[in-house]
């Protein structure tokens, strides 16, 4: 599945890889405040804040193609309104769309690129995420890929089976909220089997950390580096 | 349905992440406050059912298929309140991990999705319960509609310009898919509970249907107030004028002319006008509502 790709990239190892997911994860907000908060006149004033997130791609040794036609998943819909916009005689306003969407698309793929989802979970959790939130999303994303080849093998064994063309639409649509229900009782299954384990190997509604993250004093530097370049961008974009 | 990151203005998406962010935070710390957390993993194993359904295609007619989106079905097996956990939690890793929606609009999209949604469902399921498949299907349906809606309206009140001819055929697509899920919700649903009844959880028979249908029209009523205030922000003035009614005010509104005067930009003012009249009207509903009933009760 594709969607292993970042989590392969969040366990590289990097300068920005080994900073604290704490200071990476408010990073990221204050780049996507100063972001939002710069002026939507034209898309120029996306510029300096892309050299910024190329840099820090480089820093972080990451592939660059993949990850820039990752975030391209945003594309679409700002295409649309962008196209939208163009039509409406507002062309400059569609074009800054367009690029401050990609632009924040691409700052938030680096932060999950960079940072493993457990650091990430426990960054959110002590900056005030409440405990179910991360505890759900822990057991989402380590389950996600497993049910996920569930349904891509009943999704297979059906076009096996003709699945495809059936002689009636009712009938493939039937067939498909057959197979959804086979999913879900599969899922259910498994959820149940997957606490009884838990429970049984001492879980008591926390995951632990293999290793504990300490935020360090080069993490500190890390995060007011971030706050004194998102001032200078924004000021640098409006001021023009 | 998801909005990107810098679509929606600041006073827009500040508003929707002061709501619901710490809404949906008080709904995690109430429903878990007793509970040692011990059940929590299975919300995260059914959220992965969610987002792995979404691979399953259904043929709906001329060569197209669509996928479930999976409000209602939730709301069907889990119940409302973990359903709002879950949908926060699959909206959230969307925007994290996926890039399907933003960072800073993580508020709307909860709003739209995991709370506007997700209640919706939940009062269909519950005004209709006499009549299990118009629920289901009415459930996955008004999901659907009060979650796009809500986003469109979001954006208009934002000053994204959108012609009407683009307007109407967007909201022809919302009825679509919103026929589609409902038709999806209700087949799943069928057949899940042909292969076990006692993994629903759909409302019993004692409950209180009226107010439920009353909540749920009053809810899909001020979706669509704020959908109608946010893309013709002068209605009331059209109107005004082609009954040649004299445009002076007999009261001074404080919100005259659907924006309010702070010192900004144009869309700032009529953004924060449409949201502070729409929590004026939930306010004095609200107020209604407990005086009439107490007076019932008294």
């Amino acid at each position: 599945m594709r969607h292993h790709r970042i989590a392969g990239w969040s366990l590289l190892d990097s300068p920005l890889h080994r900073r604290d997911a704490r200071a990476k994860l408010l990073a990221t907000l204050l780049f996507l405040l100063a972001l939002a908060l710069a002026p939507q006149s034209s898309a120029l004033a996306a510029v300096p804040f892309a050299l910024v997130l190329l840099a820090a791609l480089f820093f972080a040794r990451l592939p660059l193609l993949p990850l820039l036609l990752r975030s391209a998943s945003v594309l679409p819909f700002s295409i649309v309104f962008a196209l939208i916009e163009w039509a409406s005689g507002h062309g400059p306003h569609g074009g800054a769309l367009l690029a401050k969407s990609y632009v924040s698309a691409l700052a938030v793929l680096l932060l999950a690129a960079s940072t493993p989802m457990p650091s990430l979970l426990h960054a959110m959790e002590s900056l005030g995420v409440p405990r179910a939130f991360v505890l759900i999303a822990q057991s989402l994303f380590r389950y996600l890929f497993v049910i996920a080849e569930v349904a891509q093998r009943m999704r297979l064994a059906s076009l096996c089976r003709g699945g495809t063309s059936p002689l009636r639409p009712s009938a493939g649509f039937r067939a498909s909220a057959g197979s959804l229900a086979v999913l879900f009782a599969r899922s259910q299954q498994r959820a149940h089997g997957i606490h009884m384990a838990m429970l049984s190997r001492g879980f008591h509604g926390s995951l632990p950390l293999a290793v504990r993250p300490r935020f360090r004093p080069s993490d500190a530097g890390f995060l007011a580096a971030a706050c004194a370049l998102g001032a200078a961008l924004y000021l640098s974009v409006t001021l023009r | 349905m998801h909005i990107p990151d810098n679509f929606l203005s600041p006073p827009v998406w500040l508003a929707l992440d002061a709501i619901s962010l710490p809404l949906v935070g008080w709904v995690a710390r109430r429903s878990f406050r007793d509970s040692d957390h011990t059940a929590t993993p299975r919300l995260g194993v059914m959220g992965a059912f969610v987002f792995a359904a979404q691979m399953i295609n259904f043929p709906v007619g001329a060569g197209t298929s669509a996928h479930l989106l999976g409000g209602a079905l939730l709301v069907s097996i889990l119940g409302p309140t973990a359903t709002v956990l879950v949908m926060t939690t699959i909206v959230a890793m969307q925007a994290f991990v996926f890039q399907d929606g933003g960072v800073l609009a993580l508020g709307a999209n909860v709003f739209n999705m995991a709370l506007a949604g997700v209640v919706a469902a939940a009062l269909a399921l519950r005004a209709f319960r006499r009549f299990p498949s118009a629920a289901l299907f009415l459930a996955g349906a008004v999901s659907v509609l009060a979650s796009a809606f809500l986003a469109l309206a979001e954006l208009l009140a934002s000053g994204v310009h959108m012609p009407p001819a683009l307007l109407w055929a967007s909201i022809g697509l919302f009825a679509v898919s919103a026929v589609v899920e409902g038709a999806i919700t209700l087949a799943v649903v069928r057949a899940v509970s042909r292969l076990n009844s006692r993994w629903l959880s759909l409302p019993s028979q004692a409950g209180r249907g009226p107010l439920a249908a009353f909540s749920l029209a009053a809810l899909l009523m001020a979706v669509a107030a704020f959908f109608v205030a946010s893309s013709q922000p002068d209605g009331l003035q059209t109107l005004a004028a082609r009954f040649h009614i004299s445009s002076q005010p007999i009261l001074p509104a404080p919100l005259a002319g659907y924006s309010m005067s702070l010192a900004g930009p144009p869309w700032l003012g009529r953004a924060s006008a449409a949201l502070a009249g729409l929590l004026l009207a939930a306010a004095a509903c609200l107020a209604l509502g407990r005086f009439l009933a107490r007076r019932r009760s008294a």
